[in-house]
């Protein structure tokens, strides 16, 4: 290997530190954390070297490598390191770092910190407020009701251009930014790695393993998280089909919302949501009985789960309290989901949201190279 | 003393279900003879006492189990005892209710009744004019503790420093680390020397001489009269003991090139990095320019753990590079510290400190082997390490680099140049006067008169440190009332120091107690015995004070030997040094010891019976743990015990095997000054003579084999029995002594 210089950077180092990886300077390097995973390679196995490069402040070393992402923090590293350095939590950490890194405007800094968040929201806010506030829908009384007086959203805050067109947008320009932030990504993790194989073949057995969650099964600690996730991933995936499917019958077929409950639309759709809120209360669940063990997560990983939750539930609430038409309710509930929806979506390429593009694309690196066969 | 002797003798843990005790105690005559279940019970105890009330018993033979146990049980003052081991030496280790299991019971019974017939009550020997001062050398943290300890425990002590004020190394320091806890607690804190240095100054007890050497140490524990110059002049002081604590000094760097030392100012030791810390009041100006270090590499064991520099881990540096890390962070929070170590050493407590330490995101660490230092421009560094954590090379540039080197005990050099001399000396006079003209003589710190040389001698391993090897004594020297502490004893750190200095000033009162009361000082420290010799038959031959490990004896100007009875350790090996058999102790003597081996017989001319002279500090408890363990061990050896085996007389070999026996078998320590026996090397000298025992053995016309020596450490229990039996196999294959019956 050739001779590296090395020009520690304490500046990435406290932002480890300061970004969940509280414990990072305890580490001493007895390996032990890389002998228990289960998920690393074999070859230059992680996360050992991983945390002596964020205690040194080798920041190009870590961001650019994708075994930050091959780890799934099982967190049975940070169950058994011997002196508390909890190696999962600071993968995590150097992970957020690395996403705030590769999206290149400045609301990366902003998702990370709490400072921020009223900012956050306020753009959301403002923006569906701008919406209705002309049209006097503050009073709830003043929006106009469907044909057999029941509550229809869509008059609320109309499909067209409204919602089409603001979710459209940022989920344009969060495809923008994760188009821009993964090729930077593939950029420098191909530096002087030589690739190896179909692209292709490497895109299929990484997907086929996502969709089968086998790297959840080789946690120990964390043994339960493969059903949670699993739960939240295919819920998402229903919910997508669900979006879709209600493009192609309102664009299509211009059926327009709501649709009945027993629309096979609408039966994915509930099912979808019990699912994400079954499945995100499980992982808030695993997340608070594993704390002890596996660490008690970063503020971006709190902040995830808990919009995720607020999704669920103000989209679940929006529909049973439409059902039951009571509209003082309804309207602000529905507007909330909105706003929280919006958050996920034009954040996503600043928030963990991101680990499915950034973690997925180091998976198939990984493969593409021989680093993982 | 009119002697009335007792015999009692024990039946319990076994020794009345494998011998017949009852035919036993009908074979003692003459004397008081009762047997107990259980003597070490309160009413066994009582049984001798009332004994020793009403019957005026006071030669008592208690045959029971070993004398290393129940000391306290069967302790009689003012009687003369002696313990017969019937538990592990017969029942424990032989087939019980067997004619030649009660055959040894009866020999030794027979032995301990022989050894307390020729025995007397020791008086001790209370040399007179006694001082109780205790001389600390060196005025370093370790000294001056120890002269705070021994002054508060009411001691008069006098300390010389060399230097023209106290406080050694620790003057010299920027800050220290503190003692304690160390979570959330500040990592440096003031050295408080200043305090300490008060504190010695103004004890009304402790006289310190400053700008001060020895130039003289002679005389024994108690009767010390050294030298000190001072001031241009000299005064004589009366001393008890000496606390030996004179430090170390760094190794020197310039032979450590490779590492920049010499080449760039910038590249520093350890020691120099804390006097620039000091100098800048905490402000680290880097030698080259003064500007500020920001970016400062410590290299560890530099010249340490280096088979070419010094071999040993001094102990104090991984712990000191994390505090003067601490001193690079502290006024500059963009500043880092990089540690480059070969493993982080930061024994005991300090681990804590290390792990509060490498907190600080600032201070980056990884294992590294160095492998030089080259010039970055503008004063800046390049260290080049390979087989680090952060991958197979690396470069690093910083502005300063701090060398961790380590510590030399102040002892090493005198004892270079006197190994040396000696080393010359065996080439013959004119090799060296050469070398005495050639050589740059070193610093001499006792300066003793003494026959095996001034200085505290040299240890292989122990690299020039004043250790004795005596792993249960730490502060023990080779000398007798020289007690080593702090750096010069072993590479520590300051509150090691301040551990250390109690415990050698501690060692030394214990010194000074027991020559007033006349008692060994070490390691038979509740000995009152001492060696006597009978000066009108001796011949001035000179062995004695030659073989003594502990230069106690010295020639008159008529070359009649003299004993400096406190320096004294009573090993005995002057007892079997001597020709004409003249030393004897009251309980210990040529004469005892043969006795008891006359009393053992064949009791037909085909029996074997084997003598084995045994040392007690080794051999001994190794048996004793064998059989613990019901080792077996054939029954027609007699084990003897010897203070050590350099008290070991040829006379008795000859007078066992011309009576009759058929083997002698000497068990001593391992051979060696670097062994950690307290006698040094009597098992040596014991194997020295037993060269000439072939002598003995022509003369009688008899096998060479019968006698043998093996050398046991007390850790060889388990071989030892097999050893043993293998030995008695091969007498048994030469046959009977011709000699029996005559």
């Amino acid at each position: 290997m050739a001779e590296q210089v090395i020009s520690p950077d304490l500046k990435f180092v406290e932002d480890v530190i300061a970004s969940g990886g509280g414990d990072l300077k305890k580490c001493y390097q007895c390996a032990t954390c890389t002998v228990v995973c289960n998920v690393t390679p074999d070859n230059k196995p992680f996360p050992r070297k991983e945390m002596i490069y964020a205690q040194w402040g080798m920041k190009d070393k870590l961001i650019s490598n994708p075994d930050i992402w091959l780890c799934h923090q099982c967190s049975d590293c940070t169950a058994y390191c011997p002196r508390g350095a909890k190696p999962g939590e600071v993968l995590g950490a150097v992970r957020k770092l690395a996403i705030q890194h590769y999206s290149p405007t400045p609301l990366s800094k902003m998702v990370g910190d709490p400072k921020y968040l009223l900012i956050l929201f306020a753009i959301p806010v403002l923006l569906f407020l701008s919406y209705i506030v002309p049209k006097g829908y503050l009073d709830v009384s003043a929006i106009p009701r469907g044909e057999d007086g029941g509550i229809v959203y869509s008059k609320f805050m109309p499909v067209f251009p409204q919602i089409d067109v603001t979710f459209g947008a940022a989920a344009f320009f969060a495809a923008v930014c994760f188009v821009l932030g993964i090729k930077r990504y593939w950029t420098d993790m191909s530096s002087g790695v030589g690739a190896q194989g179909n692209i292709a073949d490497s895109i299929k057995t990484t997907i086929s393993e996502i969709l089968a969650h086998k790297r959840f099964e080789k946690c120990n600690v964390t043994k339960d998280r493969k059903i949670a996730h699993l739960l939240v991933f295919y819920a998402f995936v229903g919910l997508a089909i669900t979006t879709t499917w209600a493009i192609v019958y309102l664009y299509g077929f211009h059926y327009d919302s709501p649709y009945p409950l027993y629309d096979p639309l609408k039966l994915l759709g509930n099912a979808s949501a019990l699912a994400l809120l079954y499945g995100i209360t499980l992982v808030t669940g695993n997340r608070l009985k594993n704390a002890e063990k596996a660490g008690k997560g970063s503020y971006f990983d709190w902040l995830f789960i808990t919009v995720i939750y607020a999704i669920v539930v103000t989209g679940i609430l929006s529909e049973l309290l439409r059902l039951a038409n009571i509209a003082t309710l309804a309207y602000p509930t529905y507007f909330a989901h909105l706003v929280f929806v919006f958050f996920l979506f034009a954040y996503a390429p600043f928030s963990k949201m991101a680990h499915m593009v950034y973690r997925a694309t180091a998976m198939v690196f990984a493969r593409h190279t021989n680093r993982e066969s | 003393m009119e002697k009335k002797y007792g015999v009692y003798i024990c039946k319990g843990c076994g020794i009345g279900e494998g011998i017949n005790v009852e035919k036993l105690a009908n074979n003692v005559k003459g004397m008081v003879c009762k047997t107990h279940d259980i003597l070490c019970s309160p009413e066994g105890i009582n049984l001798i006492k009332e004994d020793m009330k009403n019957e005026g018993v006071n030669a008592i033979t208690i045959a029971a189990c070993s004398p290393r146990v129940k000391t306290e049980e069967f302790d009689f003052p003012g009687a003369l005892i002696e313990r017969v081991n019937l538990r592990e030496f017969v029942v424990w280790s032989h087939e019980p209710n067997n004619e030649e299991t009660q055959s040894l019971a009866e020999d030794y019974l027979l032995m301990g009744i022989e050894k307390i017939k020729k025995g007397d009550l020791p008086e001790p020997n209370i040399l007179q004019d006694l001082s109780s001062t205790i001389l600390v050398i060196g005025g370093g943290v370790s000294g001056m503790n120890a002269a705070i300890e021994a002054a508060n425990a009411g001691y008069k002590v006098v300390l010389v420093e060399k230097e023209a004020q106290l406080g050694g190394f620790a003057n010299r320091l920027y800050k220290k680390i503190p003692t304690g806890e160390y979570f959330n607690k500040p990592l440096i804190v003031d050295t408080d020397i200043d305090k300490l240095i008060k504190e010695v100054e103004s004890h009304p007890d402790i006289k310190v001489y400053k700008s001060s050497k020895i130039e003289k140490t002679e005389g024994q524990p108690g009767l010390y009269d050294v030298t000190v110059s001072t001031n241009g002049g000299s005064e004589t002081i009366k001393i008890g003991a000496i606390v030996l604590a004179t430090g170390w000094k760094p190794y020197d760097a310039t032979k450590l090139d490779y590492l920049g030392y010499g080449k760039s100012q910038n590249v520093v030791t350890n020691i120099e990095f804390e006097e620039i810390a000091k100098k800048g009041n905490g402000k680290i100006l880097r030698p080259s320019d003064g500007k500020e270090a920001k970016k400062v590499a410590f290299i560890q064991c530099a010249g340490q753990r280096d088979s070419n520099h010094l071999p040993y881990c001094s102990s104090m540096c991984c712990a000191t590079s994390l505090k003067q890390a601490r001193y690079v962070r502290q006024n500059n929070k963009d500043a880092v510290a990089m540690v480059l170590y070969k493993d982080i050493r930061t024994p005991g407590r300090l681990e804590l400190y290390y792990k509060e330490a490498q907190n600080d995101p600032g201070v980056m660490l990884t294992k590294a082997e160095v492998k030089g230092v080259s010039d970055a421009g503008n004063g800046n560094l390049f260290v080049e390490a390979e087989n680090t954590l952060l991958g197979e090379k690396i470069k690093l540039e910083a502005d300063m680099v701090v060398l961790a080197t380590g510590m030399i005990p102040t002892t090493r050099e005198p004892q270079e140049y006197l190994d040396g001399l000696a080393l010359a000396g065996t080439k013959g006079d004119e090799a060296k006067a050469k070398y005495i003209e050639e050589t740059p003589k070193p610093e001499f710190i006792l300066n003793l008169s003494y026959r095996q040389g001034p200085e505290i001698p040299s240890l292989e391993g122990a690299y020039g440190f004043a250790d004795s090897n005596f792993i249960c004594f730490p502060y023990e020297t080779r000398r007798t009332g020289i007690y080593a502490a702090g750096g010069v004893r072993r590479p520590m750190d300051m509150s090691e120091a301040q551990d250390d200095a109690a415990g050698a000033a501690f060692k030394a009162i214990q010194c000074i107690d027991h020559v007033s009361r006349g008692v060994a000082v070490h390691p038979r420290a509740w000995d009152i015995t001492f060696p006597d010799p009978l000066l009108i038959r001796c011949t001035s031959c000179k062995r004695c004070t030659e073989e003594c490990p502990f230069g106690a004896i010295d020639e008159d100007e008529k070359g009649t030997p003299f004993y400096k009875i406190n320096r004294c350790r009573r090993c005995g090996t002057c007892m079997g040094a001597c020709p004409e058999r003249i030393v004897s102790f009251k309980d210990y003597s040529v004469d005892i010891i043969g006795s008891m081996i006359k009393t053992i017989e064949s009791p037909d001319e085909e029996t074997i019976r084997i003598i084995a002279l045994v040392c007690e500090n080794d051999a001994y408890p190794a048996l004793d743990t064998a059989a613990l363990q019901r080792k077996k061990i054939d029954s027609s050896v007699r084990f003897i015990p010897l203070r050590c085996l350099g008290g070991m007389n040829l006379v008795w070999i000859a007078d066992a095997l011309s009576r009759g026996l058929d083997g002698v078998l000497l068990l001593g320590c391992k051979f060696g000054e670097n062994y950690q026996c307290h006698f040094v090397k009597g098992s040596e000298l014991a194997n020295y003579r037993f060269g000439k025992v072939g002598e003995t053995l022509n003369k009688l016309q008899l096998e060479a084999e019968r006698v043998q020596l093996m050398q046991v450490a007390i850790a060889e229990y388990d071989k030892l029995p097999d050893m043993i039996n293998e030995y008695v196999e091969r007498v048994k294959e030469i046959g009977p002594n011709p000699f029996k019956g005559f």
